[in-house]
């Protein structure tokens, strides 16, 4: 029988210095500072470049971080950041990315302290992916690449360290998922035949912005038989379709990341993003009494969905409430024949696109204080 | 003298002011029985159900029944204060 450690909070740390010789490593385990990998131990050299690219000024509280509502400075971001391994030139990601997951539209105390397993996805776009190295390309979810590895632990560790999550106490995810370490990609706009995610929703190509969806892990979508949009689109919608993801039973907002290789297919038909989410929330959907056992438990309701679902046996049910929350991006390496549908938690969370740096959309999404609630 | 090395708190200040707990009704004869229903799926059958048992056995003054907008997010300030006027003991659960 498997052994269930016992939930335990961080041990205060009151000592300002330790001795010279200290396994520094050990010393931040001991007191829970850490997601279970070791921490590069901060040091003032560290700590003081990071703070400077963030803008200076160490005690400016950035956000606070529920469900602990910690105060995150820019001190307190830049020793997670440095604990993480970013560099600091992955600062203004990393800030707007904090910013982006405590605007309100994102609930990230639900979020942090749900059963579900969802965990915060970033997606970049814009010149920062390539001017501090992200990776776009093979392996895109995967590990080896320092910015995509760092920039996502370092929100891990900000969640747990100022935000609290901590397993078992105010996290009460019943399995969580390996994205909980790191989650955190680039668009391939080179290799996209389409305008990049962001140019989609109003901004410049040449801004950078962070994207963040409260997020199941990714879900491979294998086909290699169609030349056309719609035989891969449908397998799309297949992956979609399973009556178990959150969004199927929950609604909300979902992603999909098309490989290169599917994304050429699909646009040498003549598909564009608005063809392409329109066709995925048309022909993805379940019945509604596959969702609830065919009528064996009694009759479902579910206030969790759209109060203009058809609520019927053989009713098409979406899964979710418009192609406009389908959130459609290419990443990955340019040979395969690969996509990835990415469920979201559900209605209990919206994703949010920020500009980094203050960048604003040229116009046309709702936007305030350079967040655009979607 | 040891020479010694700086460590880091990467928490944060939490800028908050405990709350005490209310203290406890002795008896709940004649008092106003809120019910707060989180709106997950089964939170209303199961505090019903409750309801109807305390009903039972105690004389309630009044019993009010109260919905969030929706079980991931907290109360709304005004639904709280009108919880807080109109009652002398709630009770909240959610039901999965």
């Amino acid at each position: 029988m498997g052994k269930t450690e016992t939930p335990r909070s961080p041990a205060p740390i009151e000592a300002p210095a330790v001795p010279e010789g200290t396994d520094l490593i050990e010393w931040y385990y001991e007191r829970g500072c850490s997601d279970g990998l070791p921490v590069v131990p901060p040091t003032p050299e560290k700590i003081a470049s990071a703070v400077t690219a963030l803008g200076g000024e160490p005690a400016r509280v950035v956000t606070r971080v529920p469900p602990r509502w910690g105060s995150l400075t820019r001190e307190v971001l830049a020793i997670n950041m440095v604990m993480a391994g970013c560099r600091p030139e992955y600062a203004p990601v990393v800030e707007a990315a904090m910013l982006a997951l405590c605007s309100p539209p994102f609930n990230l105390n639900g979020v942090q302290a749900t059963t579900h397993m969802a965990s915060p996805l970033l997606v970049v776009n814009g010149p920062i992916r390539q001017a501090i190295g992200m990776n776009a390309g093979c392996n895109v979810f995967g590990s080896g690449n320092r910015a995509n590895a760092t920039i996502g632990r370092a929100l891990r560790l900000v969640l747990l360290n100022v935000g609290g999550g901590w397993p078992g106490l105010l996290d009460k995810s019943t399995l969580g998922h390996p994205g909980k370490y790191t989650y955190c990609i680039a668009e391939n706009e080179e290799a996209s035949p389409f305008a990049p995610y962001h140019v989609e929703k109003g901004y410049r190509a040449e801004d950078s912005t962070v994207f963040v969806l409260a997020a199941e892990p990714p879900h491979s979508i294998t086909n290699h038989y169609a030349n056309d949009a719609e035989g891969i689109l449908d397998s799309v919608c297949s992956a979609m379709s399973t009556i178990c993801n959150n969004n199927a039973v929950s609604a909300g907002h979902c992603a999909v990341v098309l490989g290169p290789e599917h994304a050429a297919t699909i646009a040498k038909s003549g598909f564009k993003r608005h063809d392409i989410r329109h066709y995925l929330w048309a022909h993805s959907g379940n019945r509604w009494d596959d969702l609830y056992g065919n009528g064996r438990y009694g009759k479902v309701y579910n206030r969790n969905l759209p109060v203009w679902y058809k609520r019927e046996p053989d009713a098409r049910t979406p899964i979710v409430p418009s192609p406009d929350n389908i959130h459609l991006f290419v990443a990955g390496g340019e040979a395969g024949r690969f996509s990835a549908f990415i469920p979201g938690w559900g209605h209990m969370s919206s994703p949010v696109l920020r500009g980094v740096g203050g960048a604003q959309p040229a116009g046309g999404a709702e936007c305030a204080d350079g967040t655009c609630a979607l | 003298m040891t020479k010694t090395v700086s460590v880091y708190d990467p928490r944060g200040v939490v800028d908050a002011a405990p709350l005490a707990m209310s203290p406890r009704v002795k008896e709940l004869q004649g008092l106003r029985l809120g019910l707060l229903d989180n709106t997950k799926w089964n939170a209303n059958k199961l505090l019903r159900g409750i309801r109807d048992q305390l009903a039972q056995k105690h004389g309630f003054g009044a019993v009010n029944y109260y919905r969030k907008e929706s079980f991931s997010l907290a109360a709304a300030p005004d639904l709280l204060d009108r919880i807080t006027a109109e009652n002398d003991i709630v009770l909240t659960a959610i039901g999965d």
